[in-house]
């Protein structure tokens, strides 16, 4: 008994001390500014960890276009920062190509077996000059206009660069928590009781047009009434997809072979009866 | 005068504690209470104040204001219009303890200047109650097995690191662990006396229990069947006379527990049935609250299964738990014994007869533990709250570990019979150390983050981050931001988002010199120059609004645990 205490006591003295400098952050984040490209991811594990490895980084390594990636798909490579011998889940099928380790921080670069480049992030267009929304038979205009935020409940931040509609509906960039409660950077658009209109101009098509889509996470939870999101080129459907609660960040993705190498307006209809339909979105053609 | 030596000392004590368990055990028992309080209250001015704190100030403050209008004047208190003006605000809770921490507050803070801060006027009762409870779990200790288990007891109890956190609040938690450990204690005294002082005490500590928080509800369901069992062959003498006879510490506590519960309440004392049927019925659905577990947010029951288990192995002692389960074995070996030896009996068998006992205390025990930790194996029931809620259990896991102790203990000193008494006081010595320094070591590295803080066993702080549990509730950790970023970094009059912190829990950290009186709390990250966010995993999505309204994710500083993220603070680029 007195080897149990003793033993406890060692553990205890031994898990206190190991708490990872902040100079061993600050090691590996001058490696990785050296070595990332804009297209690379950089991620930290583990999850628990983000916010130090946001904190020590800084707002240029850590971006938020990585930080609430839709998924990791796009990036041909990753620089997964560590501490405690954790490792990026969606990672774990990567090939590690290096290894560094800077004190109790560990830098491993791994490559993307498949990687799927984008063509045009839809995410990127949500400005004037283009997107075109309107809701009903009204235009919204575009409008610099503070952010709305709040506490707990409050649904993701309404930036304050974004699409009015009269009624109150509108569209902009914002980051959303899906049901694991793990951010993701998308089109805010929640169709208020109607139909929202988006038209994104002269996307350059390639073979698929692919994306996510979620509500906030506690409008997941009201089990409402479903989003049905239709994508259309020209007057032709691409396709619909519908979003019920409880679903989290869907996949959806359509086929766009035919268009493939043109540049065309793409609309996308995002209908809902619902109250507290915080939905949010991203696609990309590829 | 000559000064005893060390073995002559040692002599006294332990001839000590060969004497009949009495007065000198309060005495043992307050010491230990009151070195417990000293701590507690040394400490308290590093703990922020919780939200279910500030609602429990104000309450605090209206109750202690109709006390003393009842002091005052009299009958004109009693009015219904002067009642519910004042016993109207957070009567979803009994009000006992609030009404002791209005008195606390407004004695020993405002009038007598006792304590220089109000808030240690408002925790000063919840903080006696952690006291009370040390006090009561070593009696109970040294009556049911002797002073040695009843020593470590209390000392077990008093160093886990929940319970060393919430002692600090005024909050009801600590206080009905006190309430529930006292009941089951005066119960079994019942039991053992047999007379009318008992009895009644009995149903007076019911009563402030039921006074104290819901848990009460369940207490019967221990404190009943222990009853009956022990007076069994009473009961079944009488009902073959053709009587009825119901041990009397029951009656009192069907009794005087309910009239207890209603003087103290003077919010019932007009239109009561109505409003304690609003009372239970607003328990029976309570609002759920989200609790991070194995990294995955809850929002309402079913509690997965290995909920409170885990969360006991991550929270308690290891060495605590090592000795509560040498001590259950020790007291299911002797429950088997008797089984065993009246089985046989019955069977007309030749056995031998297990020495009884006949307050049946690890019936007791066990029933008080099972009864205290069973509704959370329920499916209705939601994972709110956390380890909190299960605090009542805590006095007797820290019984059983005594117990478990005073077996080691005595082993120990049996297989050193060779050596000098004095060898063998230094090495018992040496075992309470061993067995102590490292509940001590890690209950004192946990505060004031004593909901993040996990155990060795699970890897400490950081292994609890990794195993995805909860890292805290209730937003009381801006102050630690304040105290180590804020208060030196922010810009003069900034406005700070305070996330999950009330108004009320800012503006007394202001009052209390704990946070800069020019920082302005804001309600949303979009109107702030600083924004708070205490990360708790559905607390995510805050985090995410900030990135937007700020327009940065990377945090100015981030207070932290043993390098786990506690509190991130940002600022407005």
């Amino acid at each position: 008994m007195p080897a149990a205490g003793l033993l406890e006591l060692g553990a205890h003295a031994a898990q206190t001390q190991a708490v990872v400098p902040g100079r061993d952050w600050e090691a590996a984040r001058d490696y990785v500014s050296q070595h990332a490209k804009p297209e690379d991811l950089v991620a930290f594990a583990p999850r628990w960890a983000d916010p130090i490895g946001r904190e020590h980084f800084g707002p240029a390594i850590a971006t938020i276009e990585r930080e609430a990636r839709p998924d990791e798909s796009r990036f041909p490579r990753a620089f997964e920062v560590s501490i405690r011998g954790a490792h990026v889940p969606a990672l774990r099928t990567w090939r590690p190509s290096a290894e560094q380790h800077f004190g109790g921080v560990a830098v491993t670069t791994l490559e993307n077996p498949a990687p799927l480049p984008i063509i045009d992030d839809l995410v990127s267009a949500v400005r004037p000059d283009r997107m075109r929304v309107s809701a009903g038979d009204r235009e919204c205009p575009f409008v610099h206009m503070p952010t709305q935020s709040g506490g707990l409940g409050f649904g993701p931040a309404i930036p304050g660069d974004r699409f009015g509609c009269p009624g109150g509906a509108f569209v902009g960039v914002s980051v959303v928590a899906d049901l694991d409660y793990v951010p993701h950077r998308c089109i805010y658009a929640p169709p208020s009781g109607g139909t929202v209109r988006l038209r994104f101009l002269g996307v350059r098509f390639g073979r698929a047009l692919s994306g996510h889509h979620a509500l906030y996470v506690e409008a997941e939870h009201l089990k409402g009434a479903p989003i049905t999101v239709t994508f259309s080129v020209g007057g032709s459907t691409l396709g619909t997809v519908v979003h019920r609660d409880g679903e989290g960040w869907k996949q959806f993705e359509f086929d766009t072979g035919p268009l493939s190498g043109r540049q065309e307006d793409l609309t996308a209809d995002i209908t809902s009866s619902g109250e507290r339909r915080l939905y949010c979105f991203e696609a990309a053609t590829r | 005068m000559r000064l005893p030596s060390a073995s002559e000392a040692w002599s006294a004590w332990r001839r000590g504690f060969a004497a009949p368990i009495g007065w000198r055990d309060h005495v043992v028992g307050a010491a230990l209470a009151l070195t417990y309080l000293t701590w507690l209250l040394t400490t308290a001015g590093a703990l922020g104040f919780t939200r279910d704190e500030t609602f429990y100030f104000q309450a605090g403050t209206q109750y202690a204001g109709w006390w003393r209008m009842l002091f005052e004047h009299g009958s004109e208190a009693l009015r219904q219009g002067a009642i519910d003006p004042s016993w109207s605000y957070n009567h979803e809770h009994p009000a006992l303890m609030k009404s002791l921490f209005g008195i606390s507050e407004y004695l020993l803070h405002q009038k007598w200047h006792l304590l220089a801060d109000a808030s240690t006027g408002f925790r000063l009762p919840g903080m006696a109650c952690g006291a009370a409870a040390v006090w009561t779990t070593y009696m109970f200790g040294a009556r049911a097995w002797n002073r040695r288990s009843g020593v470590a007891a209390a000392v077990f109890f008093a160093l886990m690191p929940r319970v060393f956190f919430h002692a600090h609040l005024a909050c009801f938690d600590i206080p009905i662990t006190a309430m529930w450990i006292l009941c089951v204690y005066v119960h079994w005294r019942a039991q053992d006396r047999r007379n009318i002082g008992w009895a009644l005490a009995t149903g007076v500590v019911f009563g402030l229990a039921l006074e104290t928080k819901l848990n009460s509800w369940f207490l019967p369901f221990a404190l009943a069947p222990h009853a009956l069992f022990v007076h069994r062959h009473a009961i079944a003498r009488s009902l073959a006379a053709g009587r009825l006879s119901i041990p009397t510490s029951l009656v009192s506590m069907a009794v005087v527990g309910p009239l207890v519960f209603l003087a103290l309440w003077p919010y019932l004392w007009n239109d009561t049935f109505a409003r304690v049927q609003w009372y239970v019925e607003f328990h029976l659905h309570h609002e759920y609250y989200n609790m991070e577990f194995l990294g995955k947010n809850y929002f309402g029951p079913p509690s997965p299964k290995g909920y409170l288990p885990l969360m006991v192995l991550a929270t308690v002692p290891g060495v605590t738990l090592l000795l509560f389960g040498l001590g259950a074995v020790d007291r299911a070996i002797a429950a088997f014994r008797r089984l065993s030896a009246w089985a046989r009996r019955l069977l007309r068998q030749p056995a031998d007869t297990p020495r009884g006992d006949p307050l049946e205390t690890d019936l007791l025990l066990f029933l008080s533990f099972a009864v205290a930790v069973g509704p959370f194996f329920l499916p209705t029931t939601p994972i709110f709250g956390g380890t909190k809620h299960w605090l009542p259990a805590y006095p007797v896991l820290a019984l059983v570990a005594g117990r478990g102790f005073d077996l080691v203990a005595s082993a120990m000193r049996s297989a050193f019979l060779a050596l000098s008494e004095r060898r063998r006081a230094t090495a018992e010595c040496a075992l309470w150390a061993s067995v102590f320094l490292a509940p001590l070591a890690v209950t004192l590295h946990s505060f004031p983050f004593g909901l993040s803080s996990y155990v060795p066993l699970v890897g400490g702080t950081a292994g609890g981050a990794d195993l995805g549990l909860n890292r805290q509730f209730w937003g009381f950790t801006s102050q630690n931001a304040a105290e180590e970023f804020l208060n030196a970094k922010a810009p003069r009059g900034a406005s700070v988002y305070i996330h999950d912190t009330t108004w009320d829990a800012w503006a007394r950290m202001q009052q209390e010199g704990r946070v800069r009186r020019d920082l302005h709390p804001v309600g949303s990250p979009s109107e702030a120059n600083e924004a708070l966010v205490e990360h708790e995993l559905h607390m995510n999505e805050v985090d995410y609004s900030i990135w937007v309204a700020l327009g940065t994710d990377a945090p100015a500083y981030i207070v932290k645990h043993d390098g786990v993220p506690i509190v991130s603070v940002y600022e407005r680029r």
